[in-house]
């Protein structure tokens, strides 16, 4: 008792923390869970109806396209957002003159500062069919005709997951490359004693010693898959909508532009469990617990 | 260093050399042309900058972009606004995670356990999630359309806190421990020694919540509909992505948005010399595991 009174001004400090959390972590949390059980009306008693707003989204036949869109997207961003930055990071770790080195970090890593409003903006102007730069290299310099990128649905996933990656390329690269800073120098010399080349120096000693900082990022990025919003909700048109909503984009069509609550917070529950058991399977597998 | 340089003297590892680096600088061509030209043609007069023409460099200079964007478009506004959310709100989102990461550092308190593992769980929730439930709640507090929705949107988070934490961390105790006994109180041994001496981790914890909050799309796209309290992101998203944007009578043409732009990622720039200085650091002591 003595010693939380002499600490008073301790939880003093903590108090807004505490509260911050309690009024907007803990409490969206049951009241979303709650109105999930309820239809939801804008006056009135909100009666509760069981499952209803769960099987609504299960019949949802937008829901289970918006699941399929996610899990296209954000794998194709987890796998090539995962193996361009490596490859970079080994590129760059070649080269020997530091200034060029530093220069190109600080290039590659620009995009990531930048909203998805400035580069989603960027993007939808490069690849514009009449006046975007992508277009003018294509009808001039190759002579094939314009491709209207941004409504052909055939192209806008993939566009999506080449613009994600681009954007976090640098970013993620300096992770790996503080990763293989790590890596203790008697390595590389006794491989190089033993007459390793620079190809078997890194397959042998820089790979297998950045196990770690792969898992860590691997994990990272996989939590971001379900996240994914920003991007499409600048992206995306009405014209290629149906190839790259994502459950975000699910939620927030429905919660605000058709004022269907109910069933949108029923989504976000989805969503919720989707990242958590993606998250434990993902530590499990890479047996992340053990780095 | 002289040593490896005469191991690589062999033409084969020099060839591999000029390749990397060729396919480096094409790497970083990807990244310089679009920007290059996004400034051209912000810099450009409008008539040139619709035409379809690969530009590079300002064409028939202008500056007139800037003061469409600015003036005619109002554009002011939402950067006003962008500018008082994220000022405000990086300042109290340091101040308490870094208030919450000194108190977390102290051994003898008691319930330190369960705030840590209060503050864990937030972090186990996916708050991007919890869109919808957030927006509920704003509307129970009547926070809709007001700034402070923004201000109170990601306001303090688990991350930062423990971030906080690591950096103090890397404080010797005893130092608390000899200012207390000199007398001093709690909160002057963390405003006058440990901010100071972890002012590396609020300068990274401040550029992190700095470009985050200048970047916020989701929380203003959610909580604000008044047109005079919306935030520079939302002003931009409008003007770029409405393919045949106009405002009123007026068309807005190409250098109009590039300028759009540039100017929102002018704060950026400023930050980013500071940003290459703590980065590492930042990301090296909160990649700490508990």
């Amino acid at each position: 008792m003595r010693l939380i009174r002499k600490n008073s001004i301790l939880y003093i400090m903590m108090l807004p923390v505490i509260l911050y959390f309690i009024i907007f972590a803990y409490y969206p949390l049951a009241k979303g869970l709650q109105t999930s059980f309820q239809e939801y009306k804008l006056m009135g008693e909100r009666p509760y109806i069981g499952l209803d707003n769960y099987r609504q989204v299960i019949h949802d036949p937008t829901f289970w396209d918006a699941l399929w869109n996610t899990l296209y997207i954000g794998g194709g961003i987890l796998l090539a957002g995962f193996l361009a930055p490596l490859f970079i990071a080994l590129s760059l770790n070649e080269v020997m003159k530091s200034w060029f080195k530093r220069t190109a970090q600080l290039v590659l890593y620009v995009p990531h500062l930048l909203s998805w409003v400035v580069i989603g903006g960027i993007f939808i102007f490069l690849l514009s069919p009449d006046s975007g730069l992508v277009n003018l290299l294509l009808v001039r310099v190759f002579g094939i005709q314009p491709v209207n990128f941004m409504a052909d649905e055939a192209w806008a996933r993939n566009i999506m997951i080449v613009s994600a990656v681009w954007k976090d390329m640098g970013y993620n690269c300096i992770l790996f490359l503080a990763g293989i800073a790590g890596i203790s120098p008697t390595l590389y010399e006794a491989a190089r004693m033993d007459g390793a080349t620079r190809w078997q120096q890194v397959r042998y000693v820089t790979l297998p010693q950045l196990m770690n900082t792969m898992k860590v990022i691997l994990l990272l990025n996989t939590l971001g898959i379900f996240r994914i919003f920003d991007q499409i909700f600048v992206m995306r048109n009405p014209a290629i909508a149906g190839k790259v909503d994502v459950l975000m984009m699910y939620t927030f069509q429905k919660g605000i532009m058709e004022i269907r609550i109910g069933p949108a917070a029923a989504a976000s529950f989805f969503v919720v469990l989707f990242t958590l058991v993606l998250a434990s399977v993902v530590r499990k597998t890479t047996r992340f617990d053990e780095v | 260093m002289n040593i490896e340089h005469m191991e690589r003297r062999g033409w084969a590892s020099r060839t591999f050399d000029a390749l990397n680096a060729l396919f480096l600088i094409l790497l970083m061509l990807t990244m310089i042309i679009p920007f290059a030209n996004v400034i051209a043609l912000a810099f450009s007069s409008g008539m040139a900058s619709m035409k379809p023409e690969i530009i590079l460099f300002p064409k028939e200079f202008s500056v007139e972009g800037f003061g469409t964007v600015w003036n005619s478009l109002d554009l002011r506004r939402p950067f006003m606004n962008s500018v008082i959310v994220t000022l405000t709100g990086t300042f109290l989102h340091v101040l308490l995670s870094s208030l919450a990461g000194f108190v977390l550092i102290q051994p003898q308190l008691p319930g330190r356990k369960i705030m840590v593992s209060f503050i864990l769980l937030t972090m186990m929730i996916p708050q991007d999630a919890m869109m919808i439930p957030l927006y509920l709640v704003n509307q129970d507090l009547h926070l809709i359309n007001t700034l402070s929705s923004l201000v109170l949107s990601g306001m303090i988070s688990g991350f930062s806190i423990l971030l906080m934490r690591n950096f103090f961390l890397n404080v010797p105790y005893e130092m608390c421990e000899s200012a207390q006994i000199d007398g001093l109180g709690m909160f002057r041994i963390f405003t006058t020694m440990y901010l100071r001496l972890a002012i590396t981790g609020v300068a990274t914890v401040t550029l992190f919540e700095f470009v985050s909050r200048w970047n916020m799309l989701s929380a203003p796209v959610l909580f604000i509909n008044d047109s005079t309290k919306i935030t520079l992101q939302v002003a931009l998203k409008s003007m770029i992505t409405d393919a045949s944007a106009t405002s009123g009578n007026l068309l807005i043409t190409t250098n109009v948005r590039m300028a759009g732009i540039l100017i929102s990622i002018l704060p950026l720039l400023a930050v980013y010399p500071f940003i290459q200085r703590y980065f590492m650091k930042g990301l090296m002591l909160g990649a700490n595991k508990e």
